[in-house]
């Protein structure tokens, strides 16, 4: 059984509707991609999954229950966490303070100092930067952080909105080898990502949202190869 | 002469540290959720009336009764969040003030009901303290070491408590601070509670100090504002030198000029920072 379901569902902003009943699932320890052009519906699924929005119509699974009409912080607290487009860090508090917020939910508090060696691992410039203001590192550093932020919460699904938007070939590199650790160590992971090629690559399984619903779905490699995803997405 | 400039620098300074904590309950509210509290002076108000029933009434000792105030200054703001603020907490800025003011009125209107607005006494002295040339009445040395220590306690609790932390992380951004897990609206709650306290607070140390009436609050709100904006808004340190400049310029004016010179410099000087340095002294929340 997916550990995330959604069932249909169709949300917006106002009077907008921008998901046209949307179905997908997300399986226990998988990399899951979701891509599809800009004003697709991504970021609005995310929202919606987390709470920002509330859906219009359909349901939100989560580990057998529903919860899609739950606020963010209930769902933070069940182990659903998002990393938000534009890493939205507290910019105001230092690196380490924001690592402290990440590891709020109850279910984080025991494991953190854990979590926080392996953060250092996973990103050793973050261990050099604790007492700096986290809005005066570079965005690629920005993102790093947010990225951890997200592990602190000790997530049962991590959803990653843009990870590589707007930050140098290097650094996205280096993000995407992080992502495979995390893949590696276990942690369920749903990634929004402009950046298509890269994405399916890393990738388990994915799904390609068009207008407002799933156009496609399937094991990466394969939507690597099919021939539309080819022409309309990976430009050859 | 050196020693009349000297003894009201000393007495301005000390009168600064509580407009500063008055100050920064005012802060700490906008720089958390960019409402500006004009219930701020009234509530000021209930401080000082509620220091001197309980001294006149239960004879308890000020300093002791302020506790009490401080714990009723917490509840009323708790309160006044969930029934006037909350609902108006993401509408344009004028619902917030327009909700904000109407409590304002209440308070006045209840409280001039009460008590009229003829002026009422602490009766309490802690005797003078003499230090060379300089002497200085006790309640009012009682009042600025609480209030300094009123700072430092704030400062430690925004800066070194898990609680605190999340006051600033719900006031840098709190759509982020919601996904870590942070229930929003209750530190919200939380933060204007612990403004309206510290504005209880101050009102309770000045009443140790001047005499009050129900519509005092009103100028002391004034001095807050003026303050807030030297210092920079939603820096509670700044708050604190904002509140320590009004009160030297208190203390020292009236040695070369009449008393009713005071808010005409402080304003002139409130206008010179806006066109000079409108983030504030210290610069204000990003």
């Amino acid at each position: 059984m997916s550990v995330l379901e959604i069932r249909n569902v169709i949300s917006g902003y106002d009077e907008l509707q921008i998901l046209w009943g949307v179905d997908m699932g997300i399986e226990e320890g998988q990399l899951t991609a979701l891509v599809g052009s800009n004003g697709a519906g991504k970021t609005t699924l995310l929202r919606t999954i987390v709470g920002q929005l509330k859906p219009w119509q359909g349901q939100i699974i989560f580990q057998g229950q529903d919860v899609s009409t739950l606020p963010p912080y209930t769902k933070a607290e069940m182990g659903l966490i998002m990393v938000p487009e534009g890493r939205q860090l507290f910019t105001d508090m230092s690196v380490m303070e924001n690592l402290e917020m990440g590891a709020t939910p109850r279910r984080a508090r025991a494991g953190a100092s854990q979590r926080l060696e392996m953060i250092f691992e996973l990103f050793p410039r973050l261990k050099e930067r604790l007492s700096q203001k986290s809005g005066t590192m570079s965005g690629g550093e920005q993102q790093m952080l947010a990225v951890a932020r997200g592990i602190m919460s000790d997530p049962v699904v991590l959803m990653i909105d843009e990870l590589s938007l707007g930050l140098a070939p290097v650094l996205t590199l280096d993000l995407f080898q992080a992502l495979r650790k995390l893949r590696r160590e276990g942690i369920t992971i749903l990634l929004v990502e402009q950046n298509v090629r890269m994405a399916l690559k890393v990738s388990d399984y994915a799904y390609v949202l068009a207008k407002g619903k799933v156009e496609m779905n399937g094991l990466s490699h394969e939507i690597e190869q099919d021939e539309a995803v080819r022409t309309t997405y990976l430009g050859i | 002469m050196v020693n009349v400039l000297l003894a009201s620098l000393i007495d301005g300074l000390l009168i600064g540290f509580v407009y500063g904590i008055a100050a920064m309950g005012l802060s700490l509210i906008f720089g958390v959720m960019d409402v500006v509290n004009l219930a701020h002076g009234p509530i000021i108000a209930l401080g000082m009336f509620g220091v001197y029933l309980l001294f006149s009434l239960l004879g308890l000792n000020p300093f002791i009764a302020l506790i009490l105030v401080a714990v009723m200054g917490l509840l009323f703001g708790l309160v006044m969040y969930m029934t006037a603020v909350h609902r108006v907490i993401d509408a344009p800025p004028l619902s917030s003030l327009l909700a904000t003011f109407a409590v304002n009125m209440m308070i006045i209107g209840i409280g001039t009901s009460l008590f009229t607005t003829s002026s009422y006494n602490v009766e309490y002295s802690l005797g003078t303290v003499t230090a060379g040339p300089i002497n200085v009445t006790g309640t009012r040395l009682a009042a600025s070491l609480i209030a300094l220590l009123v700072t430092a306690a704030l400062y430690w609790f925004l800066y070194y408590t898990r609680t605190g932390k999340y006051i600033r992380a719900v006031a840098n951004n709190r759509s982020s601070a919601e996904l870590m897990g942070i229930p929003s609206t209750r530190i919200l709650a939380l933060s204007f509670g612990i403004g309206t306290m510290l504005a209880a607070i101050a009102g309770g140390l000045i009443a140790t100090i001047f005499p009050i009436n129900i519509l005092a609050g009103g100028s002391y709100e004034l001095k807050s504002f003026v303050i807030v904006v030297m210092g920079g808004l939603g820096n509670p340190l700044g708050a604190l030198i904002g509140g320590l400049i009004l009160g030297l310029m208190e203390g020292v004016v009236p040695v070369f000029m009449k008393t009713t010179w005071v808010p005409v410099l402080e304003f002139m000087l409130f206008i010179i920072i806006l066109l000079v340095r409108p983030q504030g002294i210290l610069g204000a929340k990003e």
